[in-house]
């Protein structure tokens, strides 16, 4: 399932991202059992069980990755996860705005908020060119999603100015 | 009142006949809704429930097990074309569905997938209506023992599902037991994991999990490239035509059997209530692997890979209905709003129903098999046109799928909370994906967790703390085997390969070897 995973080249392996998982996965277990300490033994038995299967995985894999680097079969770089690099500038961007989409949400409401995501998402990836079509699309995407989620559907999205003006509106127009 | 094939067929007509304009536009609903993560047919349902409640009891029914059953073959759509599945029940579904899109064939995966689906629920739906009052009787052997076996067993699938490196699919499957394990616990309501976040003392949400290990972390993915398919898979389907379409109906057609048995395994998991077509769609794609002759194959776009799953997720629908209409337990969560349905009507399931309203009783399943009837044909067009979505550059598709399936992670519950937990599943996904950790491995720990630790907790009560009833019963015995044997048949088979290729290695050089020394 990994994209240009470079573990299928020749020479050493770069398996340092493979790391990352294990070692969250230890970290995370300590933290929860650390949280169950004083608990009944019927709240702890089953994190002790999964947690203890867990943690013995990853030092299994542990022990693993130290042999295959010492031997050079492998070595501790990062390649993996971060390939390719000239999609870092891009995948960081579209990271920031979506990051920014949902704290902005709750306050700009879904129309307006999904509308500015789009848009600006869109002009990014595509180095801000053709940006009249992508306004258009943007904002056709946006609407089509009030419609969809919100008038069809009657879901309680998070509400903005867009949405203040127009659901009276649509409201009247559907008969109450 | 004579149960003979009179009986069913003046029911099916009738059916038909009378209710054919709420079925057709609860299939569309459902195909839509399905498709997208979040909506799924029980939150429709809930979202509908005044309109069904006003449309009588039959009609109510008809209308949901119809959304019900087209909502499973939509969720399949996405997971086929964009790895994304619209629901847990379709997360199987693109380990193989995906690969055959990025050929350029998403027309002939989509119809696989259809036909597939209608074959595998027409079938089950068929094999219910005549069994079911043997089939019932799988409810009562199933007791907490047998359920954590069973829950067991879907886990041990990660393993075999990441076949790449069996080591690096068990630590994702028990990482998320342990996500899953988040929450407050069932006895004593105390918060355990949850990092001070009051949102999560119910438990990881599902949908916000599912969005970002999938769809999240594929957007991130996918800007590295300029098309979802490659350049040949792009060249073909630009190409693609209605025999294309049609070429899938026969792949899947060709490898009738295979949807027949997958399909089973689907009924009898989803007869056991809480099990859900997420664990049948992976046992039914590991089973089929496992008795394989190519497993080699899957995860590669292999038909067999595609037709496993989604043949499987739809056999689950008819036998959720088992456990509801049989003995009152519904089997998931579209079946405990059927429920409330039937008794807001005043209706009380149980035995009793098939004496008092055989009608409504069997009812149900007809509109069950006229729905996957009518689905089939609008499904063609569906996999002729929608399949073209793959052509969209990945400049438009990233951030629309990034948007619209955060909102669907807001959908059930409400909290933007749970937009952030879709984006730390999205960067989990990402990393996951990257280093060839099982995303789905993953989402089945978070899946199982809660429900192996609640079935782990009333063994352990019952047999006031003794670890050894997890032995005791013979069914739990007999499912401890088969569990073992699913870990250990992949390996014999390989092993048994390697010394096979490894002897024919030696017969050919003594073979040459003596040609060269008759020479």
């Amino acid at each position: 399932m990994a994209e240009n995973n470079p573990s299928d080249e020749a020479g050493p392996k770069p398996i340092g991202a493979d790391l990352i998982i294990p070692v969250a996965a230890i970290i995370f277990t300590i933290y929860y059992i650390s949280t169950i300490l004083d608990m009944k033994w019927e709240a702890q038995v089953s994190a002790f069980l999964v947690g203890g299967i867990l943690l013995f995985l990853c030092a299994i894999f542990l022990i693993r990755t130290f042999l295959e680097v010492r031997s050079g079969k492998a070595t501790m770089s990062f390649e993996a996860l971060i390939n390719p690099i000239s999609a870092i500038p891009k995948r960081a961007m579209l990271f920031g705005l979506t990051f920014l989409y949902i704290v902005l949400v709750p306050y700009g409401g879904f129309t307006i908020v999904t509308f500015a995501f789009l848009a600006l998402a869109m002009l990014v990836l595509s180095d801000w060119q053709k940006k009249r079509f992508i306004l258009m699309l943007s904002g056709l995407l946006a609407i089509g999603g009030y419609i969809l989620f919100i008038v069809i559907f009657k879901r309680r999205f998070p509400e903005g100015p867009f949405e203040t003006f127009v659901n009276p509106i649509v409201k009247s127009m559907l008969g109450g | 009142m004579d149960l003979d094939l009179a009986f069913f067929t003046g029911l099916f007509v009738d059916t038909f006949f009378n209710y054919w304009w709420v079925i057709l536009p609860a299939i569309f609903l459902g195909i839509v809704v399905g498709a997208i993560p979040g909506f799924s047919a029980a939150n429709t349902i809930i979202i509908l429930l005044p309109l069904t409640l006003a449309m009588g009891e039959e009609m109510g029914l008809i209308f949901m097990v119809a959304l019900y059953c087209s909502s499973r073959l939509g969720a399949g759509i996405p997971a086929i074309l964009v790895n994304i599945p619209g629901t847990a029940g379709a997360a199987a579904t693109p380990l193989d569905g995906y690969p055959l899109t990025q050929k350029g064939m998403g027309p002939q995966a989509l119809s696989i997938s259809f036909v597939s689906s209608n074959i595998g629920g027409l079938l089950t739906t068929i094999v219910v209506l005549f069994t079911m009052q043997y089939i019932i009787e799988l409810v009562y052997v199933l007791h907490s023992v047998e359920m954590i076996v069973i829950m067991l067993f879907g886990i041990s699938l990660i393993a075999t599902i990441a076949a790449k490196d069996t080591l690096k699919g068990l630590i994702a499957g028990f990482f998320g037991l342990m996500i899953g394990y988040i929450g407050a616990d069932v006895i004593y309501e105390t918060p355990r994991g949850t990092f001070g976040f009051l949102e999560l003392y119910d438990k990881v949400p599902l949908i916000p999990a599912l969005v970002g290990l999938f769809a999240i972390s594929e957007a991130f993915l996918i800007i590295e490239r300029k098309s979802i398919l490659s350049e040949a898979g792009r060249e073909k389907m630009m190409n693609s035509t209605w025999a294309d379409t049609f070429e899938g109906a026969k792949i899947a057609l060709d490898r009738w059997w295979h949807i027949v048995w997958t399909s089973q395994i689907g009924l009898v998991i989803g007869v056991i209530p809480g099990a859900g077509a997420a664990i049948a769609s992976f046992v039914a794609y590991q089973q089929s692997k496992t008795f394989s002759k190519t497993p080699e194959l899957y995860g590669t776009g292999h038909y067999e890979g595609l037709i496993a799953p989604e043949s499987a997720n739809n056999g689950v629908t008819s036998g959720t209905l088992v456990p509801l209409l049989v003995i009152g337990i519904p089997g998931g969560a579209t079946a405990a709003i059927m429920l409330v349905v039937l008794q807001y009507h005043g209706t009380t399931v149980g035995p009793d129903l098939f004496v008092e309203k055989p009608e409504l009783a069997y009812g149900v399943f007809t509109a069950m098999l006229l729905t996957y009837m009518m689905m089939l044909p609008a499904g063609f067009p569906l996999a002729r046109y929608m399949s073209r979505v793959t052509m969209v550059p990945t400049r438009y598709v990233t951030p629309i799928i990034i948007a619209f399936t955060l909102v669907g992670s807001f959908v059930p519950r409400g909290y933007v909370f749970d937009m952030n937990v879709a984006l730390v599943f999205g960067i989990i996904g990402y990393i996951a994906r990257k280093t060839d950790y099982h995303v789905a491995a993953i989402l089945i720990g978070v899946i199982l967790g809660p429900m192996l630790e609640n079935f782990f907790i009333i063994a352990l009560r019952m047999s006031r703390g003794d670890v050894t009833t997890l032995f005791s019963s013979r069914t739990g015995n007999v499912l401890w085997v088969c569990l073992i044997l699913s870990l250990v048949l992949p390996y014999l088979k390989e092993w048994r390969k390697t010394r096979k290729a490894a002897r024919e290695a030696i017969h050919k050089g003594d073979e040459a070897e003596q040609g060269g020394t008759t020479k």
